[in-house]
């Protein structure tokens, strides 16, 4: 078979000794750079990007594939231990992997977390592999008709991110989206919404608002009763996912590999929806679904391997057609150009040893990751026993250093000040976070493949119910949204009787 | 499943239903929604709403805004006949009053305090939150963060900061 | 001047001329503003010289990403910046053409800034989707003026490269087709690959390696001579449209009141890193080429820059686009 002859050229490329050393020095320092608190994945790569510059292209190409899985990684811990998400997907894994390490099982869900990875890691680096000529035609059969019928599907399952009043969610998902149509706008370039502040023209911070409203507005809910009780668990509990824990993760992990996959080939968002998407699946078909939102395990590991699988895949486009899918591969294009690589549709038939290297170095990067993380989990869950009063101004410190220095923009500072007290105020009035965030990243999107989608039809739109794959995209929204509201129903009865159970 | 005793039960629904009581939570919330419907709408009467083919800036907008609108309405009419009933608890002014200026502080003084100065007065503005934090302490606390960032960020990773200043005399 | 003419091997000579004038410039590392996110292609470009100028002189040259409202932002940073020579900028023709985009600026475009230097000049190609029916240039150029109901053109977003070259086609040709507007070039040149649109032109660095590759269709190129890279493309000039020649220019700015003795060393350390053989490569493989060092200097930045935006007024003006 191609492939296996592919794949060999590309570990012997791979495992070299000094690109093995240089993979495993990416992901130390990808993990420890992308776990300070509100120091997403791309933060950590354009930090860590000119340490790049000076190695061989291959091995510039490999570590950087180390830090980008290390900052990943990173960005999942934070989420689990102190409710920091810094990037759109490790939201999901906040929801319930931070309520888990409040009840003491911050290891199991580092460890899930981890273990979801390595194997959605390792799946889609196949799939990458053989499948990735395929799949990029697929991926442009996707016009923004398409992307608009799904993200219209991503909108209605988030509906299930909600585990208190469904309306209320439905609330949060209309502010997030109007929250991302601050800036100015695409088509036209009127600022919306931006006060008069030239520096929000490109839209707010996305860092800046997931840090406000789920890490600053839980430290402050954590500082409400100073007066009479401890603050936040200082026990740590066991370090290791039990038997149970094991069992109940196989499944979520095995759907949350295929649906990120597949999301992940599309580079007009398909990727973000990833996570969203897998929690929804995990929530409707889990036998209690009362249990998310308040430290399921499905929750956490479905998720997270729906993450890393989507960010594997993501790789397809850029290696294919030269086309980054997100920032973070953006960054990735420029560090190969610098390398003296232009990405394009001829880097496989040209290079194939840098081509196939770095496919190896993925599912390599992935193997450290575990290999390095399984180990530091009882360091990350030691933390949890600093004090509450020294963990938090550190945080403090390291958001406002992290999301500074993105842009360099001050006023993504001001914007995490204000965005912690709304946080802090939505709480107050049982308003949750999640869905807000999902409004957020796919508010802009949402309107620009609208908008596009009804430009390229000339206005008409029946663009949307005559080209088939929207068609197919709509009719799975539909029965989402009878799945999603039929239960609803049924459970509110049952609801009585099962609660006392738990 | 062992569950902490601090952490408050799923809310939801209790053994017996209540009968039903207006709910102060979601009066306020549904009016708050309703304002800030109020308020991005308001905004975007000045964009142009443009036509089918070209949608413009205000058209998306408009809508979301409507619709915003319409859930705190409902929110809030059906709050007077809730079934729930959780306190606000208690407010962490402090906490506001400390934590959130904190990276507004740095924001505004980093450039020209410059790096260390301004990371070192955040941190020990922030650490002023806890009512547990003594001051001594949140002196030796700053400093080592500062020390850390200073290391990490402006020497080892060559973050573009400037970490002295020109608001200051060296 | 005869000096500055010759490039080359009598560079260090230059260099050393010129390191008598600025004693003791530079002692710290010098911030080089680029306002665009990390990763794209005026980042690229700055990293390649910045790297080259750092040998040069001696001191590291950082680069700061500080992207945002189409350059403006990074553009305001350096304005404001102090004239010491430890701050500059590297932007392209939106330097020129945002004075026009945007209404309100908050510095003066021709006011703000001394002038280091040109840094290289990229061409833009017009390219279709694989299919697209017309076999040349004049036939594209038929094709669009008759279907001009039905054809639709890629572009990156307001100001963008791909967006002025747009323009510039749209006035040349007197016909006025749908234009779609991308966040950035990845999704358009997307949408291109897939078919969804029609054709777009834009820098050599987003299209040299899909015209290779055989994804796009490639019409013409929009400089005076044809490319290296492609020497069976013709130009718009030889297909008669000359008043669409463009090309994305960048050039290296600092704060007005900046010595004269700093931009010219930092001008001669710019010539060092043009004739690298390095960046030289690197420019090549983005379908580029280093300024020549005639051009890399305050007086024909200066120049550059006040010919632009004179050029580029009326064509913004009478298109009726503003980005703010």
């Amino acid at each position: 078979m191609d492939f296996m002859s592919n794949l060999a050229l590309g570990f012997s490329v791979a495992s070299t000794m000094e690109n093995l050393a240089f993979c495993l020095i990416g992901a130390l320092l990808g993990t420890l750079i992308g776990v300070l608190p509100g120091i997403g994945a791309t933060a950590t790569i354009a930090m860590l990007l000119p340490i790049t510059f000076q190695l061989e292209p291959v091995s510039s190409l490999i570590m950087l594939a180390g830090i980008y899985y290390g900052a990943q990684y990173g960005g999942s811990t934070t989420a689990i231990l102190i409710n920091m998400p810094g990037e759109s997907s490790s939201a999901v894994t906040a929801i319930d992997g931070y309520q888990m390490a409040r009840q003491g099982r911050a290891g199991a869900a580092l460890a899930v977390a981890a273990i979801g990875s390595f194997f959605a890691g390792t799946v889609a680096t196949f799939l990458v592999a053989i499948f990735a000529p395929p799949l990029t035609t697929i991926a442009l059969k996707f016009g923004s008709a398409e992307y608009f019928s799904l993200l219209v599907l991503g909108l209605i399952m988030s509906v299930a991110l909600a585990h208190g009043s469904v309306l209320k969610a439905l609330a949060m998902v209309v502010l997030g989206l109007l929250l991302g149509m601050v800036g100015n706008d695409v088509y036209e370039g009127t600022p919306r919404f931006t006060m008069g502040i030239t520096a929000f023209a490109d839209g707010l911070n996305f860092v800046a608002l997931a840090v406000g409203v789920f890490g600053i507005a839980e430290i402050l809910r954590n500082l409400e009763n100073e007066h009479d009780r401890a603050v936040v668990t200082s026990h740590v509990g066991r370090l290791w996912p039990s038997r149970t824990d094991f069992r109940a993760m196989i499944a979520p992990i095995l759907r949350g590999t295929g649906l990120g996959a597949v999301l992940g080939i599309l580079p007009g968002g398909g990727a973000i929806l990833a996570s969203f998407a897998s929690y929804t699946v995990e929530k409707r078909l889990s036998k209690n679904p009362k249990e998310f939102g308040h430290g399921a395990i499905a929750g956490v590991a479905g998720p997270e391997s729906a993450n890393n699988a989507g960010a594997q895949t993501s790789f397809i486009p850029l290696l294919t057609l030269g086309i980054p899918a997100n920032p973070v591969m953006a960054l990735m294009i420029g560090a190969m150009i610098i390398q003296g690589i232009v990405p394009g549709p001829n880097v496989a038939i040209e290079q194939p040893g840098l081509f196939w290297g770095v496919i190896a170095s993925m599912w390599i990067g992935n193997l450290m990751l575990v290999i390095l993380n399984l180990p530091l989990i009882g360091l990350w869950v030691k933390l949890l026993t600093v004090p509450y009063f020294i963990l938090f101004p550190i945080i403090m410190a390291m958001c406002a250093i992290g999301v500074y220095s993105v842009n360099s923009n001050i006023y993504d500072l001001y914007a995490v000040a204000f965005f912690g007290l709304l946080g802090y105020v939505m709480g107050k009035l049982r308003f949750e976070p999640a869905p807000l965030l999902l409004g957020f990243v796919l508010g802009p999107l949402l309107e620009e493949h609208l908008r596009r989608a009804m430009i390229l039809s000339r206005g008409d739109p029946m663009t949307f119910v005559t080209r088939p794959i929207s068609l197919t995209l709509l009719v799975l929204a539909c029965i989402v949204l009878v799945l999603v509201l039929v239960p609803a129903v049924r459970r509110n009865r049952a609801e009585v009787f099962t609660e006392s159970e738990v | 499943m062992p569950t902490d005793p601090k952490i408050p039960a799923p809310p939801a629904a209790d053994q017996t239903p209540p009968p039903p009581r207006s709910d102060k939570t979601d009066i306020v919330a549904g009016l708050l929604l309703m304002l800030t419907a109020g308020l991005f709408g308001w905004q975007t009467t000045g964009l142009n709403i443009g036509t089918t083919l070209r949608m413009g800036p205000g058209y998306f907008p408009a809508i979301l805004s409507g619709l915003l609108f319409l859930l705190g309405l409902v929110i809030f009419v059906k709050s007077f006949r809730s079934t729930t009933e959780e306190p606000i608890g208690r407010i962490a002014w402090r906490g506001m009053l400390l934590i959130l200026p904190a990276p507004v502080f740095f924001g505004l003084t980093v450039r020209g305090l410059g790096f260390v100065p301004s990371i070192f007065l955040a941190t020990l503005i922030a650490s002023m939150a806890s009512m547990r934090m003594k001051p001594l302490m949140a002196l030796v606390l700053s400093v080592i963060v500062t020390i850390f960032s200073a290391l990490v960020f402006s020497y080892a990773l060559g973050l573009p900061f400037r970490r002295f200043g020109p608001w200051l005399p060296f | 001047m005869a000096i500055r003419s010759l490039s080359g091997a009598f560079c260090a000579a230059i260099v050393l001329s010129s390191a008598a004038f600025a004693q003791g410039y530079p002692e710290r590392q010098i911030t080089m503003v680029v306002p665009f996110a990390a990763g794209g292609p005026t980042d690229t470009v700055a990293r390649l010289v910045g790297e080259k100028m750092s040998t040069d002189l001696g001191r590291q040259i950082i680069i700061e990403n500080v992207g945002g409202a189409g350059g403006t932002l990074g553009a305001a940073r350096v304005a404001q910046a102090d004239p010491d020579g430890y701050t500059l900028l590297l932007h392209h023709i939106g330097m020129a053409t945002s004075a026009s985009l945007y209404r309100s600026l908050p510095y003066d475009t021709l006011e703000a800034f001394e002038y280091v230097g040109l840094v290289t000049e990229v061409p833009m190609v017009m390219v279709a989707r694989r299919d697209f029916e017309p076999a040349d240039f004049p036939a594209f150029i038929a094709y669009v003026k008759e279907n001009a109901g039905t054809v639709s053109m890629a572009n990156a977003g307001i100001g963008a490269a791909s967006h002025l070259c747009g323009m510039l086609f749209q006035s040349a040709i007197e016909t006025q087709f749908v234009t779609v507007p991308y966040r950035g070039t990845g999704p358009a040149m997307t949408d291109l690959l897939g078919g969804q649109v029609d054709f777009m032109c834009d820098q050599t660095t987003n299209t040299s390696q899909q015209i290779r590759g055989g994804t796009v269709k490639a019409y013409a190129v929009t400089t005076p001579e044809r490319l290296e890279l492609f020497p069976d493309l013709p130009t718009v000039a030889e297909e008669g449209l000359p008043q669409m020649e463009v090309s994305i220019w960048h050039g290296i700015y600092a704060p007005k009141g900046t010595p004269e003795e700093v931009t010219e060393r930092l001008s001669a350390a710019l010539q060092v890193a043009l004739a690298d053989p390095g960046v030289a490569r690197s420019m090549a493989d983005l379908g580029t080429a280093p300024s020549p060092a005639e051009d890399a200097t305050p007086a024909a930045l200066k120049n550059q820059l006040e010919t632009e935006i004179a050029r580029w007024q009326p064509v913004i003006e009478s298109a009726g686009v503003y980005a703010d």
